[in-house]
């Protein structure tokens, strides 16, 4: 098994980060990158969101897993836009652990949950993302 | 009589589809799927409070409901849960053991059918190839609509080696994939425990719709 | 699948087919993203290092697949704003293989403050093997 399942870390925060202000460089970068359009100027494109790097992506106390594991999927709840000059806070939690077999064999799966917010303190996002380890 | 015998509603966790978004789309798709009704398959869990019957009556569709379970043969569909079966046997476990489970669904008054058995590591397939075949085995899911290539095609040899009844079902996780691939019954089902008899009596093939949603899109 | 012209909002129904999109991510376009969005891991940058974590070769990031997915509804349904994205990334998305995006619209909510639109989304191989399959919701224009 790739990973003890210890539920009691669910429910856990284990990132706060206030990011610099949204820039309008990041946003053209990921725009022509991605290949989505922006809503209106000064507007970032949908998933601009999934893009902002926290200080911690893992619990620490999953530290160990590292990067073994795969991307498996996310589910985001899109609210305010994001704008340049948005100063954006990510809080992140983990939402739930379980285990399950598929393909390739047994496997873990880690739901970490990651709530934005901007500087008006107006919901941006909800991120839930997957990750697979075997 | 036509029904998709392995479904997933957002109860699985890897699924994003509200059963009466199936519903609703079966009924809309009625030309080309005549589905008469699903059995929700969900994973590792059984819900003994879920209640459907309003849903039925509204779209005229029959919802039955099943679980997919884990075992050391690959995953098993189990049709006829009862209190006693999860008594004995925790779905959570992603390793039951599956020698022990079907004898023991049968005797408790189900049916446990090994599901997309031709699926690389979770298919009955691969674990015949270093394992002594299951004892109690009535049929098996044949036609998987979320298999890929190949998979399908593999489990013929194993129908034909040990005689297994065949069934399908769509394995679908959205709305649109419903009764993409279904079992046809001769007899009627009404009930949980008509489907049982059914599937160990005989009388039903895998149906696949695939082709026809193709041509018509 | 044809590809159909998007017709008006109020004659967008269950079971209207979003027009797909065609293409092939280039290996170039994979690391031009996975810099955009900050995603340093060495398999989205080269054949080698993705084989030596144990994958086929260079992948694109799954946000990549979010981001067609959002490609996919905007072209499709202009105006219309994203209130939901989600996907499952069941077999990586690899640069040179021709991919297809898809949509059909699964769910219909007629409100004051603009049609709420369901999708079920699919990234598929030109021989339809599923790589990721996803859902959106997307809100219509207000009537004015």
């Amino acid at each position: 098994m790739a990973i003890t399942i210890d539920r009691s870390v669910v429910g856990s925060e284990f990132d706060r980060t206030t990011h610099p202000p949204v820039a309008q460089t990041e946003v053209d970068a990921y725009a022509a990158a991605s290949g989505e359009s922006c809503p209106a100027d000064g507007v970032a494109p949908p998933t601009f969101v999934v893009s902002l790097r926290s200080h911690r992506f893992m619990p620490k106390s999953l530290a160990r897993l590292g990067r073994a594991g795969l991307d498996a999927g996310k589910d985001i709840e899109l609210g305010a836009p994001i704008r340049v000059g948005d100063v954006l806070t990510t809080v992140s939690t983990v939402h739930d652990i379980y285990e399950k077999t598929g393909r390739s064999g047994p496997m873990g799966f880690l739901v970490l949950r990651t709530v934005v917010t901007n500087q008006r303190d107006e919901g941006v996002a909800v991120i839930d993302q997957r990750m697979m380890f075997r | 009589m036509i029904l998709d015998l392995h479904t997933h509603s957002d109860a699985s966790e890897d699924s994003r589809a509200p059963v009466e978004s199936y519903l609703k789309w079966l009924v809309r798709k009625r030309p080309l799927l005549p589905i008469d009704g699903i059995v929700l398959t969900e994973h590792r869990q059984w819900n003994p409070h879920a209640d459907y019957r309003a849903l039925e009556d509204k779209y005229g569709l029959l919802i039955l409901r099943g679980a997919e379970v884990e075992t050391d043969y690959g995953h098993v569909l189990v049709y006829g849960v009862n209190d006693a079966i999860t008594r004995r046997f925790d779905f959570t476990n992603v390793r039951l053991p599956a020698a022990e489970l079907i004898p023991a669904v049968s005797a408790l008054g189900g049916i446990a059918a090994p599901c997309h058995p031709g699926r690389p590591t979770i298919g009955l397939c691969a674990h015949y190839e270093d394992k002594p075949p299951l004892e109690g085995i009535v049929a098996v899911e044949a036609l998987n609509g979320g298999s890929r290539r190949g998979e399908n095609e593999r489990v013929q040899q194993l129908i034909a080696d040990h005689g297994y009844g065949a069934f399908g079902g769509s394995d679908s996780h959205l709305v649109s994939f419903i009764g993409i691939c279904a079992t046809e019954f001769e007899c009627a089902v009404r009930t949980i425990e008509d489907l049982v008899s059914a599937l160990q009596g005989g009388g039903y093939r895998p149906i696949d719709f695939r082709e026809r949603l193709r041509s018509e899109a | 699948m044809s590809d159909v012209d998007t017709p008006a909002w109020e004659d967008l129904d269950v079971g209207h087919e979003l027009s797909p999109l065609r293409l092939t991510l280039s290996a170039a376009q994979v690391r031009q993203y996975a810099e955009a969005a900050h995603m340093p891991g060495a398999r989205f940058f080269s054949d080698d290092a993705a084989r030596k974590e144990g994958l086929p070769g260079q992948i694109a990031p799954g946000n990549l697949s979010l981001a067609l997915f959002s490609r996919l509804i905007v072209t499709a349904l202009p105006g219309a704003t994203l209130t939901r994205l989600g996907a499952t990334f069941r077999v990586p998305v690899r640069p040179g293989q021709p991919l297809v995006v898809r949509g059909v619209i699964t769910e219909k909510h007629c409100t004051d403050h603009g049609d709420l639109f369901e999708c079920d989304l699919v990234i598929e191989s030109v021989e339809g093997d599923r790589w990721v399959t996803g859902t959106a919701s997307a809100r219509a224009p207000a009537p004015r």
